[in-house]
């Protein structure tokens, strides 16, 4: 019986393992205690955030929404700014995108953090808490802007919300005023650039970035109160699309006064500029889009290949860079787009002179219409024969073997939609080409290696192809999809100059004459002028809105930012209205061994029209399911 | 053991059938909802644009008083009809470019709501008399002229006497398209003559005549023509006349 104690003794131990505790998280779930307390989880999380931010960058177009690869629809190919063969008209975002709720999540993650960065603040000193949670903030302002300026008036959620702890009713939390929205972001970018430090890691906010997205977003809110024609108010008086036409003012001043915060931080990048030199300034433009330590940049994302990536260059290259892929030319600027510029011949209504007469001038080569164009046109689109890659890019639209005694008729009556006559044409319907015989015994291809093909459309549709953010030096062998890896530059001191020149005209527009706001946007209007090459202004009497909003649309062309100014603007309306927009055909001549240009409105006829409903977007109808306390934008 | 085997089998598939028992009790829609948009000022149906023109509003309130709203599109003469409804009690009201049924002020009150609560089945007709924006009137028929262009001459003048809505009229449009539906949705820029600006909003009360753009209409086809303008109110809707045919030979 000596054996007992023993046995006794035995069970027990079993007992005291047993009183390990079981409730411990499994080992595979990260915990709050193991991202807060260190400064590297912060900083994972802090990237996660960043790469869930909703900007417009190289992986967005309205058709496939925020953060995805494919942008064969791009965004320049609704505003007008260019045409594809793919996107053939305007249109509102997708509704069938998940930005709304995408947003929310962002905005949850930004709560969360703030909320919970408190309890480790042990671990770190002052300022790397205040620093994070100036981050936080502004994370939190950018993707409440980007909910604004879609929506108008959205639900305010600043802290997290808790389920089940809160009934589903309480969380069913209805839309809050447009107005109510703009002043949460100003606050918290207020609060952002208090917190924030003087720089930070390259993607990262520093204070000025805030200030540079608060000048941005107290514009758009200055331009929909004084622009805005749609009201709707809720139950309880919250105006949830249409700001108060009396807070114009107060919004302008804002942006005014935040674009000034940037002054002498950041400035125009003129690396490679050289007064009077055309190509050096042409040079530099097309630089400033690829070097890193330019002092231009104020908020970029960047991307890596082969873990972050987009396809920006095999998308839009020329056809005859054409990569393995077999993707290219998606974005062909129009000539509407072109037409902005300085430095050739025009008509009296600024629209592109090619007849003297009556009759088509000649020119040797397609270049030479545009010998003298604006260096920033250069840099921005491959005109007709220009160089990109070390080889002329060629775009003919056709071989003309008519008689040119006397000079050449207009191809087609002005404003005509019709295809060219074929009788003294030949064309090429697609790559595989049947070269003409010239009279003097050579042989040409009716089309250029870039287009203009009649068939498959693959090919430069508009006579121009786009150059700005095309990697200059990347072979053809890395033309792929997913392959490119530049830097998208979301905020530049050239916009947050003319987001504070806008400003200032609007401001003396409405009669505030507290600070000399109309010599202030002449010297920053002349100076991003000078800069990209274009004539400067002479004086500010004729220094108008519409002024400014030309230079925006020249300077942050293909920069997915008309597609925002000509909503706020409300103007989209009124210039896509059943329009056609406009391209220009080159010619060879056989008879003259010259070209021609023919300016012509879109042969493949894409009409654009902007629904005026389109000005606030659709809320999609899933979220309204699940919460039905949110009010539909009128006209849904 | 087979013959367990075959008894849960049969089992199975006994249960299996008998759940393919219809449970979906209830009715396929089938009342019609129909009527028409008229101007209270002439009696006539207030012509409008598809798509985004006139629409009819319905709120069920049978189940919620909170409804998400539906919504019916008119057809371009101001009728409007659907046929695959579910009978039920709804408030109906209309949007479009007349005087809004349903007005809110600045502090959420409704102050004025003129929409219709109606017990819907069988075949209902809901008809609204509404005050349009802008009421226009043909004064004579679009004339092909001898240089083949046409000429439309028509009279704006404003269809409601309440100041809120009398806005600057910012376009005046002759609309011109090679078949019936026509309108600010459809039609050709390259003949369409427009007003905008202070040119639109002087034109209230004239007559006015506006030439096709774009020289000679090409031959051999009709051409559907309709006038229609627009104050800047709300979503900038359109009025408009009925649609004329222009056969050019």
């Amino acid at each position: 019986m000596k054996k007992f104690p023993y046995i006794i003794l035995t069970f027990l131990l079993c007992w005291t393992t047993a009183c390990k505790k079981l409730d411990t998280l499994p080992p595979s779930i990260i915990s709050d205690q193991d991202v807060f307390s260190s400064a590297a989880g912060v900083t994972a999380y802090m990237a996660r955030m960043y790469s869930e931010l909703p900007i417009e960058d190289f992986r967005y177009s309205p058709e496939r929404g925020l953060n995805m690869f494919w942008i064969i629809s791009p965004t320049s190919a609704t505003t007008g700014e260019a045409l594809s063969r793919d996107q053939n008209g305007s249109m509102q975002e997708n509704t069938g995108l998940s930005t709304w709720s995408d947003c929310y999540r962002t905005i949850r993650d930004a709560n969360y953090f703030s909320e919970n960065i408190g309890k480790y603040a042990g671990n770190f000193t002052n300022d790397q808490v205040n620093n994070w949670l100036g981050e936080a903030r502004f994370i939190r302002a950018a993707t409440y802007f980007a909910l604004v300026k879609r929506y108008g008036g959205v639900p305010l959620v600043d802290k997290v919300l808790k389920y089940p702890e809160q009934s589903i009713e309480e969380l069913k939390i209805p839309r809050n005023s447009e107005e109510k929205i703009y002043d949460f972001i100003g606050t918290d970018l207020d609060y952002a650039y208090a917190n924030l430090p003087e720089t930070n890691q390259v993607g990262r906010a520093n204070k000025y970035v805030a200030a540079g997205f608060k000048s941005r977003a107290m514009l758009y809110a200055g331009t929909v109160a004084k622009y805005n024609q749609i009201s709707l108010v809720d139950g309880s008086g919250n105006r949830l699309c249409g700001i108060p036409v009396a807070k114009a003012v107060t919004y302008f001043k804002a942006a005014y006064d935040a674009a000034a915060l940037l002054d002498g931080k950041y400035s125009l990048y003129k690396k490679a500029w050289a007064a009077g030199d055309k190509n050096a300034q042409y040079l530099n433009y097309v630089n400033m889009f690829f070097d890193a330590s330019s002092p231009e940049n104020i908020f970029v994302r960047q991307y890596h290949y082969p873990e972050s990536v987009h396809g920006y260059d095999a998308y839009n290259v020329p056809r005859q860079l054409m990569g393995a892929n077999g993707y290219s030319s998606e974005v062909n600027p129009t000539l509407d787009f072109v037409e902005l510029f300085d430095g050739f011949p025009k008509n009296a209504d600024g629209t592109i002179k090619t007849t003297t007469g009556g009759k088509y001038d000649l020119y040797t080569n397609t270049m030479d219409i545009f010998a003298n164009a604006e260096p920033r046109l250069r840099a921005t689109v491959v005109l007709p024969g220009d160089v990109m890659k070390g080889v002329s890019i060629e775009i003919r639209r056709g071989i003309y073997t008519g008689s040119s005694v006397g000079g050449i008729n207009p191809l087609l009556p002005a404003g005509s939609t019709a295809h060219y006559p074929t009788d003294n044409i030949v064309q090429s319907a697609n790559a595989s080409q049947t070269p003409y015989k010239l009279p003097n015994g050579t042989t040409m291809n009716p089309a250029g290696l870039s287009g203009y093909f009649t068939g498959d459309g693959t090919n430069s549709v508009s006579g121009f192809s786009i150059r700005k953010y095309i990697v200059p030096d990347k072979p053809t062998s890395e033309v792929l999809e997913n392959r490119s890896d530049q830097t998208w530059i979301e905020l530049r001191y050239a916009e947050v100059l003319l987001n504070r020149a806008e400003a200032a005209v609007e401001l003396n527009s409405l009669g505030q004459s507290d600070k000399s706001y109309l010599q202030d946007a002449f010297t920053q209007i002349n100076a991003i002028r000078e800069r990209g090459g274009a004539d400067l202004l002479t004086g500010t009497a004729n220094l108008t809105i519409d002024v400014v909003r030309k230079e925006r649309k020249k300077e942050l062309g293909f920069e997915n930012k008309q597609y925002w100014d000509m909503r706020r603007w409300r103007v989209a309306d009124k210039e896509q209205n059943s329009t056609i927009y406009r391209t220009l055909m080159p010619f060879y001549s056989a008879n003259d061994g010259k070209y021609f240009f023919d300016a012509r409105l879109d042969e493949r006829n894409s009409r654009y029209t902007f629904d005026v409903r389109w000005y606030y977007e659709q809320i999609p109808q899933d979220e309204i399911q699940k919460s039905q306390n949110l009010i539909q934008n009128p006209g849904y | 053991m087979k013959k367990l085997f075959y008894s849960i089998a049969l089992s199975v598939l006994v249960a299996a059938g008998s759940s393919c028992k219809k449970v979906d009790n209830y009715a396929a829609p089938n009342v019609t909802l129909k009527g028409t948009v008229t101007d209270a000022g002439t009696g006539k149906s207030l012509q409008t644009e598809q798509g985004s023109g006139t629409r009819i509003k319905l709120l069920e309130i049978s189940w919620s008083s909170n409804p998400t709203p539906f919504y019916i599109s008119s057809f371009q003469d101001g009728t409007y009809q659907n046929t695959k409804l579910f009978a039920g009690k709804n408030v109906i009201s209309a949007e479009g470019a007349f005087v809004p049924l349903v007005q809110v002020d600045d502090a959420g009150k409704t102050i004025v709501d003129k929409s219709q609560t109606v017990d819907v089945k069988d075949v209902t007709t809901v008809n609204f008399s509404v005050e349009p924006f802008l009421r226009i009137e043909w004064v004579g028929d679009p004339v092909l002229n001898a240089d083949g262009t046409i000429t439309t001459s028509f009279k704006v003048t404003r269809g409601t006497a309440d100041p809120n809505f009398q806005q600057n009229v910012s376009d005046v449009a002759v609309f011109v398209n090679s078949n019936n539906y026509v309108g600010n949705n459809n039609y050709d820029n390259r003949y369409t003559p427009k007003l905008s600006g202070n040119d639109a909003n002087n034109s209230v009360g004239k007559t006015l005549s506006l030439t096709t753009l774009g020289g000679a209409l090409p031959g051999k086809r009709s051409y559907f023509i309709r006038v229609g303008a627009r104050v800047s109110y709300g979503l900038n809707y359109y009025n408009y006349t009925d649609v004329k045919e222009v056969k050019v030979p």
